[in-house]
């Protein structure tokens, strides 16, 4: 446990939602949050529903993907825990994933991208750091292969 | 709720929209005017004729649809039905078929844009085609980016479309004339063998309720609403199209109907020009109508997009085509490589053939129909060799007259079409059958239940049948997978070469997986960073296996797999890649690691497939022990030594240790034993005596020795290492140990010799 520096207040590294988009990401994402030792890690894979139209990915891929990452997650933490949600807005499924496995902070490495891409994809980061009600640690970009 | 049915977000009204959303873009804003062109007034009862031809197949789809919702439609019930060279075919011909669709719907987009906006011409382009390759580049992009339509956009264009339309409808019911609708030659100035031409003209404006199908594994409650959907969209599309285009000619006489934006002309003409103190509303109501029919094309080309890459998937999941294609962009999760190279042929097909827009139209039909009369035989199939996983919930009334309508319909139609559609079709079929022969056939490993129907009914079938049947068959499981679990590059030569002489016995093929263990306690920390290391490792060790086993002359796979759980994963890995041998070192008991010892014991207890063990490093095949004592082991034990003798010539030693006194009851065991397992050239040696002890000392002289496990998790204990086996420790000679799974047959269990 890494709770020399205070004891008393929760242990923010007690229980890390890992959201992952893929297999790359996932090793990345779990490797960059390795070095802080958290007690227990859940992985989480979003897969993007449409709502009313087809998504843009079939379902049965997106799980496939799915399972690849928590593979990835599991070479770091091999004990890591798994979710899958199914949702259109990304970001409230991780809040919402948060919330049901009461993490105690959600991690996450921004994918990066240019501005444009950030507003096609609905920049991520902006509204998982405005809007949680849990500490988001934005991990290093350090040695990731991207 | 389950995670299957929180994957499930689309309502009745959703599947509908998609359904009539595709359609309606091209039946009324594009196609009218070159179809009324044709045939004159008459073309309505085209359109109709077209509504019934989709009815027809919309049942067999909702059959077929509710009994597998899955990603794919028409290719995947195909594939499953008719066995991989029908599902190439199918899957090439669903996949062509939408980007003919799209690049027609570009066309027809292209056709409206250039009504609102000037497009230039350039080189051999005319406007049209510039406005269609702008259309057709946003659409892939849009749907390469997946860049969010707001939820249920796609059901509110097509309320505003209809919307748009029911105004037109009532405007134009005012409008409309009887004596326009007639015109000067009659109802059929080209008489009424051109109702059935002009139909194959327009049905792709039927197109759509098939995606219905490719979607049905989001659909809410697929049993009742994938039928709904379905049979409601065509049969609304068809009404709609009856009475749209009926006012249209009755509104502009048929020979002046625009061909390119009937729809904008036909509100001109429809609206009054102004109404009470506002202008300008037959323009507005053309305005109105144009953009209706931007929506209109764009939704049908973006639907058909997502369609193909729906396909592509599920034609990758069966190995017709390689799932390079169905890649996941990394930053989008699209898969971008699909959407990119349908992209690419939609632009083909608008640059080259995008100023003819029936061949576009017909092209599109033609492999559409293919597809249906393929599925239509399907359906048969499938009702005749009663699967029982087949199991659908909406059954086609009056089968099997529906079915059969539905394929003789499909292909009847296709011979209305011209030879320059058929002739592109033919090519795109021919092409699919090459393909599965040159490329899928040794991949896929899908048989389809008509093949599996025939396999099983050899006898009372025509030999021609038969044969025909083996001919096109898939080789990709003619032969069993012997996966071989490497770990360490001294044993390397040795598994793989007992692996590549099984696979070439056995006409099947070398799975080599590199298993990289990362212990828990100590190399958390490198195990990702080191990845490069790992990786040059695995290649460099695979690489060897690849050589060793192209000296068999058999197919290798190789596959690097990370894991934490050593042996575990070798079991895993087993059981995912459907292996049916599985050969390893004795040196994986290492795997072990002490972890989780009573899920290894359950594992172990319950293998998945046949393992071999090899304990030794250096193979130097010439002659090899097999002891026996009968068992379903010992049967494995004397298929590996066939497999060695007839591929690398070893001469094959058989042993019976029996007690003193029993030599000749033993020797008639032996002898018979031997020619059961068709090694009766085998020599027979009987033995009396301490059974370890003999093996021991005969084994010394031998090159290998194939033990047979004498008892069921034999294996399991020996990994844990609760169990030394002394004559794995104490010879020299290298030894084989083999273990078949007795669980699946309890009967040898109970009674066979242990």
């Amino acid at each position: 446990m890494n709770s020399s520096t205070n004891e008393t207040t929760t242990d923010i590294l007690a229980h890390v939602l890992l959201p992952v988009g893929n297999e790359d990401d996932a090793l990345a994402t779990a490797t960059a949050l390795e070095p802080y030792e958290p007690e227990q890690v859940t992985a989480l894979h979003v897969v993007e529903k449409g709502e009313g139209v087809p998504d843009k990915t079939p379902v049965e891929q997106s799980e496939e993907l799915a399972a690849e990452s928590y593979a990835a997650v599991r070479t770091v933490f091999p004990d890591a825990d798994d979710r899958t949600a199914y949702a259109r807005d990304v970001v409230e499924a991780i809040f919402d994933a948060a919330e049901e496995v009461g993490a105690s902070a959600i991690a996450y490495r921004s994918r990066g991208g240019g501005r444009l891409m950030q507003f096609l994809s609905g920049d991520l980061s902006l509204k998982l750091v405005t809007n949680a009600e849990v500490p988001v640690i934005a991990l290093p970009q350090a040695d990731s292969k991207e | 709720m389950s995670d299957e049915e929180l994957a499930k977000d689309l309502g009745l009204v959703s599947a509908m929209t998609i359904g009539i959303g595709t359609m309606i873009g091209a039946g009324i804003f594009v196609l009218p005017g070159v179809a009324a062109n044709a045939a004159g007034p008459i073309v309505v009862v085209s359109f109709v004729v077209g509504g019934l031809i989709a009815m027809v197949n919309a049942l067999s789809v909702s059959e077929l649809g509710t009994a597998m919702p899955k990603a794919g439609g028409g290719y995947y019930y195909i594939n499953k039905s008719l066995g991989p060279l029908f599902g190439s075919i199918a899957g090439m011909g669903d996949w062509m078929g939408l980007a003919f669709a799209s690049a027609f719907y570009c066309i027809g987009f292209g056709q409206y844009l250039a009504v609102f906006v000037p497009l230039p011409e350039v080189a051999f382009l005319n406007p049209i085609q510039i406005g269609a390759l702008i259309a057709g580049a946003i659409f892939v992009a849009v749907n390469y980016i997946g860049a969010k339509e707001t939820g249920g956009v796609q059901t509110v264009i097509v309320f505003i479309l209809l919307s748009i339309l029911t105004v037109f409808a009532v405007a134009g019911f005012f409008a409309f004339d009887y004596a326009t609708l007639v015109g000067s030659d009659g109802l059929a100035p080209f008489g009424t063998g051109a109702i059935l031409p002009a139909t194959a003209l327009v049905f792709v404006s039927f197109l759509g309720y098939a995606k219905i199908a490719t979607v049905a594994e989001e659909l809410k409650n697929p049993g009742r609403n994938l039928p709904i959907a379905i049979i409601g969209s065509v049969g609304i599309v068809t009404v709609i199209y009856a009475i749209l285009v009926s006012m249209m000619l009755g509104v502009v006489p048929w020979p002046d109907l625009s061909q390119d934006a009937p729809v904008a002309q036909a509100a001109q003409v429809a609206f009054p020009e102004s109404i009470g103190p506002i202008g300008g509303v037959a323009a507005g109501a053309a305005a109105i109508m144009t953009v209706g029919a931007l929506l209109a094309t764009a939704s049908s080309a973006n639907a058909s997009i997502l369609a193909s890459a729906r396909i592509n998937f599920a034609m990758g999941r069966d190995k017709i085509v390689t799932n390079w294609l169905n890649e996941i962009h990394p930053n989008y999760a699209t898969p971008y490589r699909s959407i990119l190279v349908t992209g690419g042929l939609i632009i083909v097909f608008i640059v080259f053939l995008g100023r003819d827009i029936e061949v576009l139209a017909k092209a599109a039909s033609v492999l559409h129909l293919i597809v249906y009369a393929l599925m239509n035989v399907g359906l048969i199939v499938f009702r005749e060799a009663d699967v029982p996983e087949y199991d659908p919930d909406f059954t086609v009334p009056l089968y099997p007259i529906t079915p059969i309508l539905g394929a003789v319909l499909s292909l009847g139609l296709v011979a209305f079409m011209d030879r320059i559609e058929i002739a592109l079709s033919a090519g795109f079929v021919l092409v699919a059958v090459a393909w599965y022969f040159v490329y899928a056939r040794g991949k896929t490993t899908q048989q389809g239940v008509l093949s599996d129907y025939i396999g099983n009914r050899e006898e009372q079938l025509p030999d021609q049948v038969v044969n025909a049947a083996d001919a096109v068959a898939p080789n990709g499981t003619e032969g069993p997978t012997i996966m071989v679990a490497l770990a360490n590059p001294r044993t390397e030569s040795a598994l793989i070469t007992l692996a590549g002489a099984l696979a070439k016995h056995e006409g099947g093929r070398v799975l080599a997986t590199h298993i990289v263990t990362v212990p828990d306690q100590t190399a958390l920390e490198t195990a990702a960073a080191d990845r490069g290391q790992i990786d040059a490792t695995s290649e460099s060790l695979l690489d060897a296996a690849k050589a060793d086993a192209e000296a068999f002359d058999v197919p290798i796979e190789t596959k690097t797999i990370l894991s934490h759980r050593g042996i575990e994963e070798v079991f895993d890995a087993a059981r995912t890649n459907d292996a049916d041998t599985v050969v390893m070192g004795y040196g994986g008991t290492q795997f072990a690691s002490g972890r989780a010892e009573g899920t290894l014991d359950e594992l172990a207890h319950d293998l998945p497939c046949d393992f071999l063990v090899l304990d030794g490093q250096d193979l130097d095949l010439s002659d090899v022990l097999v002891p026996t004592a009968g068992g379903l082991s010992s049967d494995l034990s004397a298929e590996v030594a066939k497999a060695l003798q007839e591929t690398v010539d070893v001469a094959v030693d058989l042993l019976h240790v029996v007690d003193p006194g029993a030599e000749e009851s033993g020797r008639t065991f032996l002898r018979e034993w031997a020619a059961e397992h068709d090694l009766a050239d085998a020599e027979i040696r009987i033995e009396t005596g301490d059974i370890e002890r003999t093996i021991e000392r005969i084994g010394r002289d031998y090159s290998l020795v194939i033990v047979g496990a004498t008892e069921r998790g034999l294996l399991s204990r020996i990994v844990r290492g609760s169990l030394v086996f002394d004559v794995i420790e104490t010879l020299d000679t290298p030894v084989l140990l083999t273990e078949r799974p007795s669980s699946r047959s309890l009967r040898e269990r109970l009674f066979g010799r242990e």
